[in-house]
């Protein structure tokens, strides 16, 4: 493995796809709804108008008072802001990546195969371990960046609108340091592996996208809607779930790397 | 096949060496047993059609794609496809493939300089003078999708070239030049030729331009190699036919039924130009022929053997015959 031409083929793809409006506009868009869009109305609406919280029903009433601090049980405000924040929106984020992802990788491969650049590439001293993870890098290193971008949004904008109606900074919990360093990478890189798994096949972005979103979305479907319920738990829980995943991210890797044969690629461009 | 008897070190002197490759894509049967043997040094022309099989021939030369079956791949002394990765860092290739669009013409080029393992800075000295061979200097900042297709082709080439290649493919390389531009191309591939010994294996069917610029050529129809030699060589066997040209000075008018009355001729065109091309019975008669003429007593520019042309050749082999040159008249 030449680290050098892994790089080189990594840099020019970061470029190419942050100068690409198809990419950059649902990368901004999207976040820009999930992570600032609804917790800024929610924490503003909670401040606001105070009946509000009451009004938010079930969700919040039923949520276990052990998983609240003290702080929080103070008044029906102060609980729905910190269950929101902390609990209902952990499954949100999770989306972030996998869009960003998806987007990113289906562009890289199928995108390259149907630009007609992928050839190019196959003829150089690039092997085939180093073309796929290249193309794993280029999507899992500016997904992460983009996420942890966001995390940082999302703490500011929570410390900004949250703080003042919780007398205090609540926010990052331990939970959600541990799912944003160790959870977000391990499923992130699943994603990633198998859309880059189904771009090596795809005739071109559109279809990988939509593969590769069929094939996701279920598992990330499954991964948010307990994401309340993990975060929750110890985080104990969240790290080894983490290491659940990093562990089929490993058996992911070592399958694509093997399987990928530059013979078969070609087989399937006119 | 020419073979030379007397080369003892065969396997280190070819750069190419194929035998019986055939290649299918579901029913459609792309090559069908394909022999080749190309010496280093040599400029090499494959000619064909479209659908000939030229692209799929350096698509599994490099190890791009698989062959349905063979009995030899040798590629620089490597078997294929197991060696394919040693191949690669010694060879260039140009297809009809595109270039990152959305980067400069300089960072596509210096992009492949460091897939060949040149640093930032080397590939960008490399790429700096690719651009200037192929005049493309003004335009090294500006992003290749602003390139016109000429352009881009000229990129491509240039980017095939980037890794200092010891054999370099060029799949349609005249594609979208300019004659100005394709004769530069010619020129360039030779000096690389003469000067650093580089092997060159063109797939083409700018027959003049090959004539012109390859040291052996091939011709490839439906999947099979028809001829192979030099271009001179392919002619002659493939058009048999012995030509002598006549030409009259401007004023003076030669009878064609005198010139088919001399021994040896078979028969007799009268060309556009006003010259008279006389199909001779065999070569040996050329020399009577020639001297039977210039006794005529009429004024003449010249006469003397018309070689047969790789076009004619190429058309012969490829059964357009109709289009021959004097075939209708
Ligand atoms: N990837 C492919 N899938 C199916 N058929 C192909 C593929 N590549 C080439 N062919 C077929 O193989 C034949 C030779 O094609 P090609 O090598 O591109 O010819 P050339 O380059 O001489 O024009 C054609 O009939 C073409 O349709
Ligand atoms: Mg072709």
């Amino acid at each position: 493995m030449d680290w050098g031409r892994v790089r080189a083929v990594m840099g020019k793809d970061v470029r190419e796809a942050l100068s690409n409006p198809q990419i950059v506009m649902p990368l901004i868009v999207v976040p820009l709804v999930i992570v600032v869009g609804y917790p800024i109305i929610y924490l503003l609406a909670l401040r606001l108008t105070p009946g509000a919280a009451s009004g938010l029903g079930g969700f919040i009433g039923d949520f276990p008072r052990s998983a609240l601090p003290s702080f929080a049980l103070a008044n029906t405000a102060r609980r729905a802001a910190y269950v929101g924040v902390v609990y209902l929106f952990a499954g949100f984020f999770l989306l972030v990546p996998v869009m960003v992802s998806t987007v990113i990788a289906a562009n890289s491969l199928a995108g390259e195969k149907e630009r007609r650049t992928l050839e190019g590439l196959l003829y150089t001293p690039l092997s085939d371990a180093e073309l796929v993870v290249a193309k794993i890098g280029s999507s899992f290193l500016p997904a992460l960046g983009f996420t942890w971008i966001c995390f940082a949004i999302y703490t500011a904008i929570i410390a900004v609108f949250g703080a003042p109606l919780m007398g205090r900074v609540f926010f990052p919990t331990l939970n959600w340091w541990a799912l944003m360093l160790l959870l977000l990478p391990a499923t992130s890189l699943l994603v990633i592996s198998i859309v880059v798994m189904v771009s090596a096949k795809a005739r071109g972005f559109q279809e990988a996208n939509a593969i590769g979103g069929a094939i996701v979305l279920p598992l990330i479907g499954v991964v948010a809607a307990q994401a309340s319920g993990l975060m929750v738990l110890s985080t104990t829980v969240i790290v080894v779930a983490a290491a659940v995943f990093a562990l089929a991210d490993v058996v992911m890797l070592r399958v694509i790397v093997r399987s990928f044969r530059r013979a078969r690629v070609v087989s399937y461009l006119s | 096949m020419s073979s030379d008897p007397v080369r003892a070190d065969i396997g280190d002197s070819l750069a190419i060496e194929v035998k019986g490759l055939t290649r299918s894509f579901g029913a459609v049967s792309a090559l069908d047993g394909v022999d080749l043997e190309i010496a280093r040094g040599t400029v090499f022309g494959l000619l064909g059609p479209n659908g000939a099989g030229k692209t799929t021939t350096v698509r599994i030369l490099n190890g791009v794609l698989e062959a349905t079956a063979v009995e030899c791949l040798r590629v620089l002394g490597h078997d294929l496809p197991r060696d394919a990765a040693a191949v690669r860092p010694l060879v260039g290739v140009q297809t009809d493939t595109s270039l990152y669009d959305r980067m400069s013409a300089l960072d596509n080029l210096v992009l492949f300089g460091r897939l060949y393992g040149a640093t930032r800075g080397a590939a960008r000295g490399k790429a700096e003078a690719l651009l200037a061979m192929f005049g493309l200097t003004d335009r090294a900042g500006d992003r290749a999708g602003t390139f016109s297709k000429g352009m881009r082709q000229k990129l491509l080439l240039a980017r095939a070239l980037v890794g200092d290649p010891e054999l370099v493919y060029l799949d349609e390389p005249t594609a979208g030049l300019d004659p100005e531009a394709s004769h530069e191309l010619m020129v360039h591939i030779r000096t690389m030729s003469e000067r650093d010994h580089t092997t060159f294996f063109i797939a083409s069917h700018r027959l003049d331009e090959m004539e012109e610029v390859c040291s052996q050529v091939a011709v490839l129809v439906d999947g099979r190699i028809r001829e192979c030699g030099s271009p001179a060589e392919v002619a002659r066997r493939a058009v048999p036919r012995v030509l002598v040209r006549v030409a009259p000075a401007p004023d003076a008018m030669v009878r064609p039924e005198v010139l088919r009355g001399l021994p040896g001729v078979v028969d007799t065109s009268v060309q556009q130009d006003g010259s008279v091309l006389l199909e001779a019975a065999g070569s040996s008669d050329v020399p009577r022929i020639v001297k039977a003429v210039a006794a005529l007593p009429v004024d003449l520019l010249g006469v003397g053997e018309e070689p047969p042309t790789l076009a004619e050749a190429y058309l012969t082999l490829v059964g357009a015959t109709d289009m021959v040159r004097g075939g209708g008249s």
